[in-house]
């Protein structure tokens, strides 16, 4: 019984990291329709800005954090004027968008690895790693940190879309983005907010992944998890993203924990594949009519 | 459309001018200094290496072309080989990738003429170049690549192929032997990589030794390459209660574990192979690896072995990995193979190479002529006390 | 250069094409993108393999298994997913890449995980170039069919064609069914070249090589596959001198190539000796200063 609350609190923890990751990846999904792939090169770049931020430059935990989340932010923004604008004034398939953010993505981790080196780096503590017994369950103080700060984000970037105007501009765009330049929306400015969201975002989960892990050009293969997290919930759905994420975490630890370790990614696979049979667009994604 | 043509131009002219100084200048290090560039073809013997410069390893690659830039050159400085003839290494990358190592191998055979490969640390790159090394008859010297069909397949030697490490039947046997006679533990759990072809190999071995020796496997989890949480596997693996956790994985994801395993109140200590020892371990996970014992190639406080890591820390102000003390030790095989066969033919080293028995700092390296392996080569048990693999003993174990 | 090495990466990148040439009528032609097609690889080639090795078959024979394996897979996994939208599909497809990989890791009958050296060396640069000849030679076939147009149409307007009565979802299976079997078979390649396999080398980053080289050569065109593989496979060896700046202006010159010339290289047009032909005329009404209609290539 302990050993399977521990599981669920070791899923749920696994689930928040996925969940950061899903939602700046889901965001951009919303608006431009494709996988932005570049996601998991900007997450890795905001694990190593944190990173020296707070160990070359030495600032204060919370200010590197906010600190390297706006430059992801920024680098965000730079990715879409240098790769997707372009295409995206020429009106290009979805294809062209995914392979260039391939390349984004190559591009990212080999100048890391060239410039920075491929060793790893270990943040300082900031948390320390004793975690909080309840029982025979723990939990860790940094799981609770994450936890806790991936809630507030949601929350903030939640409010932002529901309550501010550029917020509902980019619902708008969401909906249907040659309608929402008809009715006066700058949907070039929209589109950089939500890559700048999507930035934020990714700086936020890159910094917590190093803090909790650590720091390797390679951080980026973990997000093809994320991906597929918000492929279950439902592409271009922030809730989606989030369900998604936590969902697949729980079923990653419980099948690790009670079918077999060797094949869980073969069963979250074949989950996957029936909740697309069954639910073509995810638990809860954008519906987006064909194009007569 | 102008701007669009003169983009590919540009395009087409940066890869193009890469491609030609790329071609005229390759990514050579001559071990000399000034007096190189003077030598002419016939008195410079060229020497490949491949090995991972991208990927989890490249920590271990760079340190062992490093290491080889470092010996040639002092080797140089001391009036190279064959009376006179400088060294010259060419590395390129394998990115640990199969297909990769046997373009590399064809390259350096082929384009670079090399008289001998040194290289690759990974097993799965080891293998696929045996019939390239055949077509071309130029010996490799492995230099942590483990796994047995390296040198032997289906009984039968590869003609080219050699290494200066011990293989992974031997490293599981000598870790299973170590740990049920000398330790005394009875319960083991093991946590390995499903995608890595070291991991599985060990964990087979490791498994089958302690299983034989009467011991028990109480648990054996799993992880995918790439993975950094292992908590779900952990848990399962608290829940077994084992007395010891044997991971046959690499230094990052060890660190992780550890880290995990010491959150989740798992106290029974770890146990490696030769997939651990490194510098980054301490950075990385320092509290949580104490009192780990890892089965290791090269006992580090050896008085032998300290100019080697003084050298190679002045010159490049980092601490000498694992591999670099092998690099080494197949420097030293390789230039007594070149001395013996007293010309700088690749077929004559070959023959050199088999008959080999030379003090490196790992140990006393016999190559056996049926198996290219290094014989009787005893593993350094060491165990991490502070910041330091504090040496144990010396341990062999038998195999059969 | 040497003519070992060179032949070496000529075989190498045969085995390329032969797998983008599949690759090419599933996303050039049908207008689906896959990131499984490692996949397909790794089943054509572990099943050939077993072919020569267990079963002692000959070379021919068993290559032609690992293609039938794989299309009969795919059409398994077609059946599940060539409904689904998009970025959905390509990320189904990036699951089973994934799941296959996983599942060879398993399977010690194949070695699992620490691979399976001893495979006969049958590969090598001719038979490599008689198999692509007849690959093309067939792919043009199809593509000029009657079946060919429709996966066009497919391509062009999913929802006009149904309307027209093709039916969408009979030629996206067909079409996946053919791709994995030419990925299958370029996987047996591989196999009897490499002597050596191990789920590793057919990972996501085998499957998104393949894509990229699809674009690059341009969208629709056999013979932009053909040049595509040629200089992509050759490209990461010229640059071998770089180490590790080599990835960095790979995955450059790829965002380059798509904002500046995304129709690819030969932009949906094909090198044929009529077309070198009109292309001929072209270059010299050019020099008459007529406007050169081939610069921008046709977009898609």
């Amino acid at each position: 019984m302990s050993q399977l609350l521990q599981q669920l609190i070791n899923g749920l923890s696994i689930g928040s990291v996925y969940a950061l990751m899903a939602v700046g990846y889901s965001l951009v999904y919303s608006i431009m329709n494709f996988s932005n792939f570049a996601h998991g090169g900007v997450i890795m770049l905001g694990a190593y800005f944190g990173y020296y931020y707070l160990t070359s430059v030495g600032l204060p935990f919370p200010i590197a954090f906010i600190a390297s989340a706006l430059t992801t932010c920024v680098l965000a923004v730079i990715i879409e004027r240098g790769a997707y604008k372009p295409l995206r004034e020429r009106k290009a398939p979805f294809l062209y968008f995914i392979i260039s953010a391939m390349g984004t993505s190559i591009f990212l981790e080999n100048i890391v690895i060239a410039t920075i080196g491929p060793t790893f780096r270990t943040y300082p503590e900031v948390l320390s790693r004793t975690p909080i017994q309840l029982g025979s369950v723990s939990i860790g103080r940094l799981d609770l940190a994450m936890f806790i700060i991936s809630a507030i984000c949601l929350a903030l970037l939640v409010f932002f879309i529901d309550h501010t105007k550029m917020g509902k501009a980019i619902q708008a765009t969401a909906y249907n983005i040659k309608a929402s330049a008809l009715m006066g929306i700058n949907t070039d400015l929209v589109i950089i907010v939500v890559f700048a969201l999507g930035g934020f975002f990714a700086g936020i989960a890159g910094v917590l992944f190093g803090m909790k892990y650590t720091v390797y050009p390679q951080i980026g293969v973990i997000t093809n998890k994320s991906f597929i997290a918000a492929v279950f919930g439902g592409l271009g759905s922030l809730p989606g993203a989030v369900i998604g994420s936590i969902l697949l975490g729980v079923i990653e630890t419980i099948t690790s924990g009670y079918l077999s370790s060797q094949y869980r990614d073969l069963i979250a696979f074949v989950l996957l594949i029936a909740v697309l049979v069954f639910r073509p667009r995810g638990l809860m994604g954008k519906v987006t009519e064909d194009k007569a | 459309m102008f701007k669009k043509t003169l983009a590919l131009l540009l395009v087409s002219l940066m890869i193009v001018t890469l491609a030609l100084s790329g071609c005229s200048k390759p990514a050579t290090e001559t071990g000399s200094q000034a007096g190189g560039a003077d030598a002419s073809a016939g008195d410079v013997i060229k020497v490949g290496w491949m090995g991972s410069l991208t990927g989890d390893q490249a920590v271990w690659g760079q340190c062992e072309l490093d290491t080889i830039k470092m010996l040639f050159e002092e080797i140089n400085a001391k009036g190279g080989v064959l009376g006179g003839k400088k060294l010259e290494v060419i590395g390129y990358d394998t990115k640990g990738d199969p297909q990769e190592a046997v373009n590399v191998a064809k390259r350096l055979t082929g384009q670079d003429k090399v008289v001998a490969i040194l290289g690759p640390n990974a097993s799965g790159s080891a293998i696929p170049i045996a019939p390239v090394l055949e077509e071309a008859k130029v010996p490799d010297i492995a230099t942590v690549a483990t796994n047995p069909k390296v040198t032997v397949l289906d009984g039968k030697v590869k003609p080219y192929n050699f290494r200066v490490c011990f293989i992974d039947p031997y490293q599981g046997a000598v870790a299973a032997g170590y740990g049920y006679d000398v330790l005394g533990f009875r319960k083991a759990a093991i946590l390995y990589d499903v995608a890595d072809d070291y991991s599985q190999g060990l964990t087979e071995f490791f498994e089958e030794f302690f299983t034989t020796k009467g011991g028990t496997i109480v648990a054996k989890e799993a992880f995918k390459f790439g993975d950094v949480d292992f908590r779900p596997q952990l848990s399962k693996i608290k829940d077994a209660n084992p007395e010891v956790l044997f991971l046959p994985v690499f230094f990052k994801e060890a660190a992780l574990i550890a880290n995990q395993a010491r959150e989740l109140g798992i106290t029974a200590p770890l146990m490696g192979g030769d997939g651990l020892p490194s510098e980054q371990l301490f950075t990385m996970a320092k509290d949580a690896v104490q009192g780990t014992y890892i089965v290791n190639h090269v006992d580090y406080d050896d008085p032998e072995v300290q100019d080697l890591k003084s050298r190679y820390k002045n010159k490049y102000g980092k601490e000498l990995e694992l591999n670099g003390y092998l690099a080494h030790d197949a420097v030293v095989l390789l230039v007594d193979a070149i001395e013996r066969a007293g010309s700088a033919d690749s077929v004559k080293i070959t023959e050199a190479l088999e008959t080999a028995d030379v003090k490196g700092v790992t140990g006393r390296i016999k190559i056996g002529k049926d198996t290219h392996n290094p014989e009787g080569k005893e593993a350094a048990i060491v165990k991490i006390e502070g910041d330091k693999y504090v040496f144990q003993q010396k341990y062999s174990a038998k195999l059969d | 250069m040497d003519l070992n090495y060179i032949t070496g990466i000529l075989t190498l990148a045969g085995i390329n094409l032969m797998a983008v040439l599949g690759l090419s009528l599933l996303t050039g032609f049908t207008g689906m993108f896959s990131f499984g097609h490692a996949g397909f690889m790794a089943i054509g080639g572990y099943t050939s393999a077993m072919m020569t090795v267990k079963f002692g078959l000959p070379f021919i024979p068993a290559l032609l298994i690992g293609g039938l394996v794989a299309a009969l897979v795919s059409s398994v996994i077609g059946k599940l997913t060539l409904n689904l939208k998009g970025d959905y599909f390509c990320i189904a497809t990036l699951g089973f890449g994934e799941a296959i990989r996983l599942i060879l890791d398993n399977v010690q009958y194949f070695g699992g995980a620490r691979g399976w050296p001893g495979i006969p060396h049958h590969t090598n640069l001719l038979n490599v170039v008689i198999i692509n000849i007849v690959a093309i030679f067939i792919l043009a076939n199809i593509v000029r069919s009657k079946h060919g147009r429709n996966m066009i149409a497919v391509r062009e307007e999913e929802l006009a064609s149904q309307i027209v009565g093709i039916n969408v979802f009979r030629y996206k299976l067909i079409s996946l069914m053919i791709s994995a079997a030419y990925a299958g078979i370029a996987g047996g390649l591989m196999a009897h070249y490499m002597t050596f396999l191990q789920p590793k080398m057919f990972s996501l980053t085998k499957s998104t090589e393949l894509t990229i080289i699809v674009i690059f050569g341009g969208l629709g065109s056999i013979s932009g596959s053909v040049l595509g593989a040629l200089v992509l496979t050759s490209l990461p060896e010229i640059l071998r001198a770089f180490s590790n700046w080599r990835l960095v202006i790979y995955g450059l010159a790829v965002v380059i190539i798509m904002i500046t010339r995304p129709s690819g290289l030969m932009g949906g047009y094909e090198l044929t000796p009529s077309s070198m032909k009109t292309l001929y005329t072209r270059m010299k009404n050019k020099n008459k200063g007529l406007p050169n209609q081939m610069e921008g290539g046709k977009t898609i």
